[in-house]
């Protein structure tokens, strides 16, 4: 994954928050953007992820152009998989539908057997059935790990991970994360304001200031 | 930004149909103000020197007075809905939107009938008390009574947004004024009017473009406005260009109208603050007070509901019945109008708040603003720019056509197309508004979400966002259903030959004295509205509960 001299302002107050912002990460390899609330580091996943289009620069992700001066590609057509910081899971659809729902289209048995698998991946055997609101945060965040996984992602980007749960979930829930994160070997951008999280889960560390 | 690259970001077919959608609805409205730029005819000068002025004096003294009075009662019933529990509470903050359910020319001949020389009123009064009462106290048929009819049937829009809005934002504020000491009275008029004083404005100024719009009571009445006029002009003059012209007067007096209503709400946005909303708790009445709430909500509830109502099937049993194939006839006609409307101005109102909600910026804030336009002109004066711009368009076809034979005069013009479209252009701000209200409360996560799991703008949409807005869609569709089912200018001007909804019906027996006969119709039309009420009632209870969660 690269990012050359990507520029970003927003369009309603104008703000420019990025300022040709460089950056390369290493297949398998799993950094953190560090930094205050407002200084930007968001909105380089959004950028990456395709949700916003940047003013200028270059955007590569496993050797493919997504977005530069004359090319975008949309979000759905990235494989780059994104955790929302509030999970964003779908209050419609139960758990397994929620972890099948980027699946695309193939047959109901491998759909279930993905489903079974990523459960097992997470550790949440037998939740098929139950509703977001049903769960606990900590669970939550499991599931929408989970969705964003399923599809098989060439890259993982997880926004804020951490700043939902409880203090006393969090060691055990960041060991969890980065486990799972190794035993697939997945590139993997995270975000976060606490130093501490970048240096437990992190081989990289990116400040981003205002 | 440049726009092809905002393009770039989001899919365009959306855009696409929301611009045809959005020109559609301008192109009538634009036709009349060009249509200000032709010469004016003989009549012209006739109306402008002689009854002008009366429109305009009319139409102001209506609307400013049902205005005042109607933001008065909404806001003072919404008050007591709202902070206080007294017996009977729980009906009533339902019962009191059901006046909604009457199109208020109904209500305009029920109590003009009531209270006539042979109605059970004066009867009363005659036979069992040997009273003769001055006629000219009890002639409904004036500028009062027609204050008073809008009046009692119109507050229900004053007091559903102020009652919401004092429930939800009101609690700290009422609160605090406790503890600082202040009094009942003076909480309502020191902090509970001035905080909802945008919330009110909103509510009235619906109310007044909507006494603007009607045609039924003043026509009954016999009160010249811009609505009568425009029909005069036309159907008793057939002057197309001086319909036009005081159509595009009417609008003048509406922007007007609409600027002030900005100034008055004082730029200050109604919104919902913070995520933690504390609904306002409710302070127990006791004594005289408790009996005085109760009573005065439970008199303008009987004024707007169960009087009209009463009459109605008093006037339905003595008129013998009427014959059931006719009742038949026009209440499926009339439903099936309604639901086909609703259905159509709802996937429009859908398609144009997704494209506003995807694409932020200057053109989705622009389209939300004139999907309301529609709402805020006079039916009559859309009439006229439908009218206008469909017989050019059948002109344009039928030559066309001639090259090859083929005969098409007037298609669209006789049809029921051109009432559709109408429809079309009047109610998609109701539709949007309640969509777009949807998906405000779930916001741009979950869309956001879908795209990155590999879904489009239109898988998304059927996947992700139609589920969840579900209920939204659906209160937009009952609004939308409601207003066509008592619609009577639109329709009355561009129906089809012989085509008849209940609406249309009740009034010409109505207008003709045959008012008997008018009441089965009345009552099934207001039996349909009500239930839809009922249901929209609901689903906003529904969705304010799962919002509490």
């Amino acid at each position: 994954m690269k990012i050359n001299n990507l520029s970003f302002k927003y369009e309603k107050n104008g703000d420019q928050i990025l300022n040709n912002f460089q950056l390369e990460v290493n297949k398998q390899e799993t950094i953190c953007f560090v930094g205050p609330s407002g200084s930007g580091k968001s909105t380089v996943l959004r950028l990456i992820a395709g949700l916003e289009v940047p003013l200028s620069g270059e955007i590569f992700i496993a050797g493919r152009t997504v977005v530069n001066d004359q090319v975008f590609i949309p979000p759905e057509k990235r494989k780059v998989g994104m955790v929302f910081q509030d999970y964003a899971l779908f209050p419609h659809l139960n758990v397994a539908e929620n972890i099948s729902f980027g699946l695309g289209k193939i047959s109901k048995i491998d759909k279930s057997r993905k489903v079974n698998e990523m459960l097992d991946l997470i550790n949440l055997n037998g939740f098929a059935n139950r509703y977001p609101h049903q769960l606990s945060g900590g669970q939550q965040q499991r599931i929408a790990l989970a969705r964003t996984l399923a599809p098989n992602p060439r890259l993982l980007l997880l926004d804020e991970p951490f700043s939902n749960l409880d203090e006393s979930l969090r060691d055990e829930i960041r060991k969890e994360l980065k486990n799972i994160i190794k035993q697939i070997g997945i590139t993997t951008i995270l975000v976060s304001h606490d130093q501490a999280d970048a240096d437990f889960m992190a081989d990289r560390k990116i400040f981003i200031y205002s | 930004m440049q726009l092809s690259d905002k393009l770039k970001k989001q899919s365009i077919g959306w855009l696409l149909i929301s611009s045809l959608i959005i020109i559609l609805l301008l192109i009538p409205n634009i036709n009349i103000l060009l249509n200000l730029f032709t010469d004016t005819s003989e009549n012209w000068q006739h109306i402008k020197k002689y009854l002008l002025m009366d429109y305009i004096k009319n139409s102001l003294i209506l609307i400013i007075s049902t205005g005042l009075l109607t933001a008065l009662i909404g806001t003072l019933l919404a008050w007591l809905i709202a902070a206080y529990e007294f017996p009977g509470r729980a009906f009533l903050s339902w019962a009191l939107l059901l006046p909604l359910a009457i199109p208020p020319y109904i209500g305009a001949y029920t109590y003009a009938g009531l209270f006539s020389y042979t109605g059970p009123f004066q009867v009363l009064l005659r036979k069992r008390f040997g009273l003769v009462v001055n006629q000219q106290y009890f002639d409904f048929m004036t500028m009062r009574g027609a204050i008073f009819i809008y009046t009692i049937f119109l507050f229900p829009y004053v007091y559903l947004l102020a009652k919401s809005f004092l429930a939800k934002q009101s609690a700290s504020l009422v609160e605090i004024s406790c503890l600082l000491g202040k009094s009942a009275t003076s909480i309502f008029f020191k902090v509970i009017l001035p905080v909802s004083r945008g919330i009110i404005v909103a509510g009235a100024s619906l109310v007044m473009l909507e006494v603007l719009n009607d045609y039924g009571v003043v026509k009954y009445f016999g009160i010249p406005t811009f609505s009568t006029a425009i029909f005069k002009t036309w159907f008793g003059m057939g002057d197309l260009t001086s319909a036009v012209r005081l159509a595009a007067i009417a609008m003048g007096v509406i922007f007007i109208l609409l600027y002030l209503e900005k100034l008055l709400r004082g730029g200050r946005q109604y919104s919902y603050s913070t995520s933690q909303i504390r609904p306002l708790k409710r302070k127990k009445l006791t004594g005289g007070s408790k009996y005085f709430a109760t009573m005065f909500s439970f008199s303008i509830f009987g004024l707007g509901f169960i009087i009209p109502v009463g009459q109605l099937l008093y006037w339905s049993y003595l008129s013998d019945g009427s014959k059931w194939g006719n009742l038949l006839e026009y209440s499926t006609g009339s439903i099936l109008t309604g639901l086909l409307a609703a259905t159509l101005v709802i996937i429009a109102a859908i398609i144009v708040a997704n494209t506003v909600r995807i694409n932020s910026g200057i053109l989705s804030n622009l389209f939300a603003r004139i999907t309301m336009l529609g709402y805020s002109i006079p039916g009559a004066v859309i009439a006229v720019g439908i009218l206008v711009f469909l017989l050019q368009v059948d002109q344009f076809i039928s030559w066309l056509m001639q090259p090859f034979a083929i005969e098409i005069n007037m298609f669209l013009t006789t049809s029921l197309v051109m009432l559709f479209f109408a429809y079309l252009i009047r109610f998609l701000g109701i539709g949007f508004n309640a969509v777009n209200s949807g998906y405000q409360k779930i916001g741009t996560k979950f869309f956001e979400a879908s795209r990155t799991l590999g879904k489009s703008v239109t898988a998304t949409f059927f996947k992700v966002d139609l589920p969840m807005i579900k209920p939204a869609v659906l209160s937009g569709f009952l609004l939308v259903f409601i207003e066509v089912m008592k619609e009577l200018p639109l329709t009355l001007i561009l129906r089809p030959f012989n085509f008849n909804t209940l609406a249309t019906r009740a009034f010409e027996y109505a207008a003709d004295e045959m008012i008997y006969r008018a009441a089965d119709l009345s009552l099934i039309l207001i039996f349909c509205c009500t239930i839809a009420i009922l249901l929209v009632n609901q689903l906003r209870k529904g969705r304010e509960d799962a919002s509490e969660n």
